[in-house]
């Protein structure tokens, strides 16, 4: 068991443990929904909006942690801008979803570029794919507060939700609040995002939220079963590829993602024999 | 036959359509029957926009009512209000004497086909006991299961309870959305062109369920086609919409040889009534 116990001595493996597994879970529990609805592109969306949301707060002076208290709500008028045009309009979600990560990443690239080199020091690159090993203890907080509230939430929802995605229109006759849910999941959606950034990066966030839930998706019979086999894909995955990482000494995240690549190359192969 | 609307502007019907509309005879429920569905001069406006206007009829207990007009009539609209999904700006829609309030169970409701996400992984058990909770299930109780068997028992689909939607044909999915539709044991079933993907064979058959429910359980229905076989074979009454607003309400003898009104309502899309298999 060494190839556990000497990596978890060291206080940054627990902390980038604990938050892996944060991330994961709210990340594949959320994806159920997102996979479902056909929205897969936004949770990348997002991300790049959160970058653009940071970069903003770096120009008004904040650091680097900070800056996530300015992201959160710019991430999630985003959001719900992208709720507002799919809702009101004819276009579909990766068309809404395109328009608003361009904008936003765009707006990201200005105000980076605004700042004077007499400003703080950013690595672009830490913002762009994060690292799971360099998680402050302030940021585990956030992280594990912003995971927590969020599975509270989407499990006191999830029946209502499930029923939106499945037919707006049913849910709406049966009298769930089709609108309001759709625009929580979206905030909900921009939050996790957002958090998550800052221990995987913009460019691979997304791949937490979308490859467990598409892996479950493929072998759940039902949506809960689905929603269980994602949670368990996704932090599974993660704590493996974790531990993997420190022992191949490759990129946490990267390395988290390919395991649940495998995983989902794995489930389509069973579903194609099961077929 | 040439359009009689062709040269008004979209939403208007001819003066001469009207005369000639209200010069059919129209034979209305008798007064003294239960009511079960009243639209009472019911407008919709959507975006400033009147799509539906002055519309009035009623449907008694156990009568088939069929839904007709040519496309952007505005039966959608009429339907979406009577479901409680669309405000009404003038007028009043009530079930049994009482305003329709959405998830009030009055009302089963039977969408087309197409309407829902067919990748969602679900079983016939899950979307019927969904109609009796309002809210998807997670577990289902033993009670939930057994009522959800019971209303599949009754349009004869026992064996498709633990079946996945996504495997079922055009026919069986709307047997499992009839069984929904009828779980909360409602006073109005809505049908909206439930036999659309469906093919012929399975539509006949569906169609026949459908009317017999209704007789022997005295539950009115009203359905929306565009299918004249489908309202020759079921329609006791016929309620036609044109331009947004009521031309006729009568019975199918009345109506149906009327080539000026089927024309417009079925030469369109009446294809489905003839496909082998329009899916």
């Amino acid at each position: 068991m060494s190839w556990f116990f000497d990596p978890i001595g060291y206080e940054f493996m627990q902390r980038a443990l604990i938050a892996g597994i944060a991330v994961s879970a709210v990340c594949a529990v959320i994806g159920v929904f997102i996979v479902q609805r056909g929205l897969a592109f936004l949770g990348d969306g997002l991300a790049h909006a959160a970058f653009g949301g940071i970069a903003i707060g770096l120009f008004m002076g904040a650091s680097v942690e900070n800056a996530v208290w300015i992201a959160i709500p710019f991430t999630a008028c985003i959001a719900l801008g992208i709720g507002f045009v799919l809702r009101r309009t004819q276009l579909r979600g990766d068309v809404a979803t395109g328009v608003f990560f361009s904008f936003s990443f765009a707006l990201g690239v200005l105000f980076l570029g605004l700042r004077t080199a007499s400003d703080r020091q950013v690595g672009v690159e830490s913002l762009l794919f994060g690292n799971m090993l360099f998680v402050t203890p302030s940021v585990l907080k956030v992280v594990v507060i912003v995971s927590i509230v969020t599975l509270v939430l989407t499990a006191l929802l999830w029946s209502r939700l499930a029923y939106t995605i499945f037919d707006p229109e049913l849910a709406a006759i049966s009298g769930v609040p089709v609108a309001v849910l759709e625009y929580v999941l979206l905030v909900e959606t921009a939050v996790v995002v957002v958090v998550a950034v800052k221990t995987v990066g913009v460019v691979l966030v997304s791949s937490f939220v979308v490859i467990p839930a598409a892996t479950a998706r493929l072998l759940g019979s039902t949506l809960p079963r689905a929603t269980l086999l994602a949670l368990v894909i996704g932090t599974l995955g993660s704590v493996i590829g974790l531990f993997a990482s420190f022992h191949l000494k490759t990129p946490t995240a990267a390395t988290i993602i390919l395991i649940h690549s495998a995983a989902f190359a794995g489930a389509l192969l069973w579903a194609r024999i099961k077929r | 036959m040439s359009d009689p609307h062709a040269s008004l502007p979209p939403g208007q019907v001819s003066v001469e359509r009207r005369q000639s509309a209200t010069s059919l005879s129209q034979t209305r429920p008798d007064a003294s029957l239960p009511h079960v569905l009243d639209v009472e001069s019911v407008a919709v406006t959507i975006k400033g926009k009147k799509i539906v206007s002055d519309i009035s009829f009623w449907i008694p207990k156990g009568e088939f009512v069929c839904l007709c007009g040519p496309n952007g009539a505005g039966k959608s609209t009429l339907l979406k209000a009577i479901l409680g999904l669309l405000p009404i700006s003038a007028g009043r829609i009530s079930i049994g004497g009482e305003a329709v309030i959405a998830g009030d169970h009055k009302i089963g409701y039977v969408p087309q086909r197409k309407g829902f996400d067919r990748d969602f992984p679900a079983r016939a058990v899950d979307l019927i006991v969904a109609a009796l909770r309002g809210t998807w299930p997670v577990r289902i109780r033993e009670a939930e299961r057994e009522r959800a068997r019971a209303a599949l028992k009754r349009i004869g689909g026992e064996r498709l309870l633990d079946k996945p939607l996504a495997g079922l044909s055009g026919g069986e999915t709307q047997r499992v959305f009839l069984a929904r539709a009828l779980i909360n044991d409602p006073s109005l079933i809505v049908l909206d062109e439930p036999t659309a993907g469906v093919d012929a064979k399975g539509r006949g058959e569906l169609l026949e369920l459908m009317t017999s429910i209704s007789r022997s359980e005295e539950l009115a229905a009203i359905l929306v086609t565009h299918n004249l076989a489908a309202v020759a074979q079921t329609a006791e009454r016929i309620v036609y919409i044109e331009a947004g607003k009521l031309l006729c309400w009568g019975l199918p003898d009345e109506l149906l040889g009327q080539s000026s009104l089927t024309a417009l309502a079925f030469q369109a899309r009446d294809h489905h009534a003839h496909a082998p298999d329009d899916e």
